[in-house]
């Protein structure tokens, strides 16, 4: 009876020791010089371990590259524990790198400064795709961010509501009740879908908000993008927003979504990339490929960063897991980017590939290139 | 050596032994205590600790108010769990009015009624379900239970609907109402197993007196079978109700995660622990801090549920040696 209920105060108690000291900077210390001793030390042989943590979205990518390079004796291990966990684990100092999907904020910077210069590396984009499940209109409807805002909402509640007819002309819609399927758990694709709104619908920023979970006003909940698309898949007339890899490996229905440019876009790779070429990129690299004014892109796109330290060795990588580091990023910014592709992530766009190459090379081992 | 001690040691009866092993007892005792007092450190250590790390959130939201106020939002970083709690007991409530009928007709099927052939395979099939991990009865809930059930969720809700809470409502796919009915047979298990338990203590002269005095098999268990394990049955729908306070994963898979406060048993919810379970690995520093808040409030829910299982355990001990005890003394003044 009780064995449940501790594992769950465990891991309270244990992830609250591992992560409280990056809540406040001073009491960051001893927390960092114990987990610092430990890390990295296992690379044996001629290559290192790396161990990285954050991003779910990105998760399948880089787990696919670290197990690509084992034959060369780089071993990475990598854990899908969210953006914010992420970036807090490679603050303190636990792991070597973190991932995130939206780019760091002043106040992750300025934490994770104590240990040398930040530096975001972009590494592949994911999309968000609105799936449906009509069985009239198998592909192809058009939906723009305010109509979607508005299902969302529930103030759209029929499936042949004139605004969502007055977009697909032409297609007949059916009379079917909509049924609105979300996110239950704290997700980034929550956060990205509820951004997307939020810059369509006035009503939704000021009532809902953008954030990883948010108090919907309608709709069922479902654990996880497999959660989702199963309520999708199993009750007619629903519709759901499900991470880009997941709909298309499984071959899922999605609407096509108007951009910012007035195109309706299919979530496509190709489309997906498009968002990041059209957005303003800053110095550090960081950007937002959420809708982006590309005429070409997806709207609902989603960038994701390798963040690291410029000087890899001072912020307390080993030189062998700093080797093996610079090694996967340069892996995954020339032959990872076609992988990506396989397992249906977008790769980055030319330009944007060149720049994030360009900040691999600039990383060091204690001053010495790495 | 040791004979000689023990030839020398001869003249008062009791041998003599090694100092070395007189040690082992003492020894033995002392690690045993050592680890007893562990674990009770343990314990108190994650009881200091929960409070440590979510006093930030309840000295800015203030205790009370964050057991039980209305409003929970957790990207809006409002922090009331009242909502959750009550999920929680609803959800748990339900369970038992569901699982312990259940579980308890099971067990006297098992241990009465069912051909002595079966007993042993039902034993074991019972046993197992208890080896399911829970994140299977959520998956199976929601992919398979829930939708099948929306259906009837509706109608029963409908014709309900002059109850407040137990009927009407919109009935979603994921609701309290699953998450109640998994939980059921997710406690199914343990209920079972520990009431039939109990009734296998019932002494076999009152069931036969029972039937001697012309009393039907029902009779029988009733008036024989149930006062007597009554008690027991009681201390084990209280350890069920701790599994189903406690229970987070099957749970997050089918209550929907709507942090409102219950209008309808048909309409979807949150628990405590599912909110855990599902929120803990995007949450930032402050909602951390209320997750873990969270497994305060169900630590102490569960302290009190489990003083209430002792208690009851403690009468039952009570009410079942009473009786026999008094009789040998009060003979005995005689």
């Amino acid at each position: 009876m009780k064995s449940r209920q501790w594992l769950s105060l465990i891991a309270c108690g244990a992830l609250a020791l591992g992560t409280a000291a990056c809540g406040s900077s001073s009491s960051s210390s001893s927390s960092s010089s114990g987990a610092g001793g430990t890390k990295s030390s296992s690379g044996g042989g001629g290559g290192g371990t790396v161990n990285g943590a954050g991003s779910t979205l990105a998760a399948p990518v880089y787990q696919t590259w670290g197990s690509n390079l084992s034959s060369q004796g780089v071993t990475l291990n990598y854990a899908a524990v969210g953006s914010g966990a992420g970036i807090q684990q490679w603050t303190s100092g636990t792991v070597d790198f973190g991932a995130t999907d939206p780019a760091l904020k002043p106040a992750e910077i300025a934490a994770a400064s104590a240990k040398g210069t930040p530096v975001l590396i972009p590494t592949v984009l994911g999309g968000i795709t609105v799936s449906y499940n009509l069985s009239t209109v198998k592909t192809g409807l058009k939906l723009d961010g305010a109509t979607i805002a508005n299902i969302y909402l529930g103030k759209i509640k029929t499936w042949n509501d004139p605004a969502i007819t007055a977009l697909n002309a032409g297609t007949k819609l059916p009379p079917t009740p909509i049924t609105v399927v979300h996110r239950s758990d704290s997700s980034g694709t929550t956060q990205g879908f509820t951004t997307f709104l939020s810059g369509y619908s006035p009503t939704w920023k000021s009532t809902v908000g953008a954030n990883k979970s948010v108090k919907w006003p309608t709709g069922t909940g479902a654990q996880g993008n497999p959660g989702v698309a199963g309520a999708v898949k199993q009750t007619p007339g629903s519709i759901g927003y499900v991470e880009q890899a997941y709909a298309l490996k499984n071959g899922f229905t999605y609407a096509d979504v108007k951009n910012k440019a007035g195109n309706f876009v299919a979530p496509t790779l190709a489309s997906t990339s498009a968002a990041a070429s059209g957005a303003k990129v800053s110095p550090d690299l960081a950007y937002s490929a959420i809708d982006s004014p590309n005429s070409a892109a997806y709207p609902i796109a989603s960038q994701t960063f390798i963040v690291v330290h410029q000087d890899l060795c001072k912020a307390g990588t080993s030189q062998a897991a700093a080797k093996a580091l610079v090694s996967f990023l340069n892996y995954g910014l020339g032959q990872g980017q076609q992988v990506a592709q396989q397992i249906s992530y977008a790769p980055l766009p030319a330009p944007l590939l060149a720049k994030a190459k360009a900040a691999v090379s600039k990383l060091t081992c204690n001053g010495a290139p790495a | 050596m040791e004979a000689g001690v023990i030839s020398r040691g001869g003249g008062s009866g009791i041998p003599k032994r090694s100092p070395r092993a007189r040690l082992a007892d003492p020894a033995f005792r002392w690690a045993l205590t050592a680890m007893a007092l562990g674990l009770v450190a343990l314990i108190v250590y994650f009881f200091i600790l929960l409070i440590v790390k979510a006093e930030p959130t309840l000295s800015h939201v203030g205790v009370l108010s964050f057991a039980f106020s209305n409003n929970w939002d957790f990207g809006g970083e409002i922090f009331k769990a009242w909502p959750l709690l009550v999920g929680t007991l609803v959800t748990s409530a339900l369970a038992l009015l569901i699982g312990v009928p259940i579980a308890i007709a099971t067990a006297l099927f098992i241990s009465e009624l069912c051909p002595r052939r079966m007993r042993i395979p039902l034993t074991v099939l019972v046993d197992l379900t208890a080896a399911v991990p829970s994140v299977v009865f959520g998956l199976w809930g929601f992919f398979f239970l829930a939708p099948k059930l929306q259906g009837t969720a509706q109608w029963i809700a409908d014709r309900l609907s002059f109850i407040p809470i137990i009927g009407g409502g919109h009935a979603a796919g994921p609701s309290y109402f699953v998450a109640g009915l998994v939980l059921a047979i997710m406690i199914l298990p343990i209920v079972s197993a520990i009431s039939r338990e109990v009734i296998a203590t019932v002494p076999l002269d009152h069931k036969e007196a029972a039937l001697a005095l012309g009393a039907t098999r029902w009779e029988m268990i009733r008036m024989a079978v149930l006062p007597y394990s009554r008690a027991g049955i009681a201390g084990a729908s209280m350890l069920g109700l701790g599994r189903a306070i406690g229970e987070a994963i099957a749970v997050s898979y089918v209550i929907g995660g709507n942090a409102t406060l219950i209008h309808h048993i048909v309409e979807q919810g949150d628990s405590l622990a599912a909110t855990i379970a599902r929120s803990f690995n995007e949450a930032n520093a402050n909602q951390r801090g209320a997750l873990i808040a969270c497994g305060l409030l169900l630590f102490v829910l569960t302290l009190v549920v489990n003083f209430v299982a002792r208690y009851f355990v403690a009468r039952s001990t009570r009410a079942l040696r009473a009786p026999p005890a008094a009789e040998p003394v009060a003979s005995g003044a005689v």
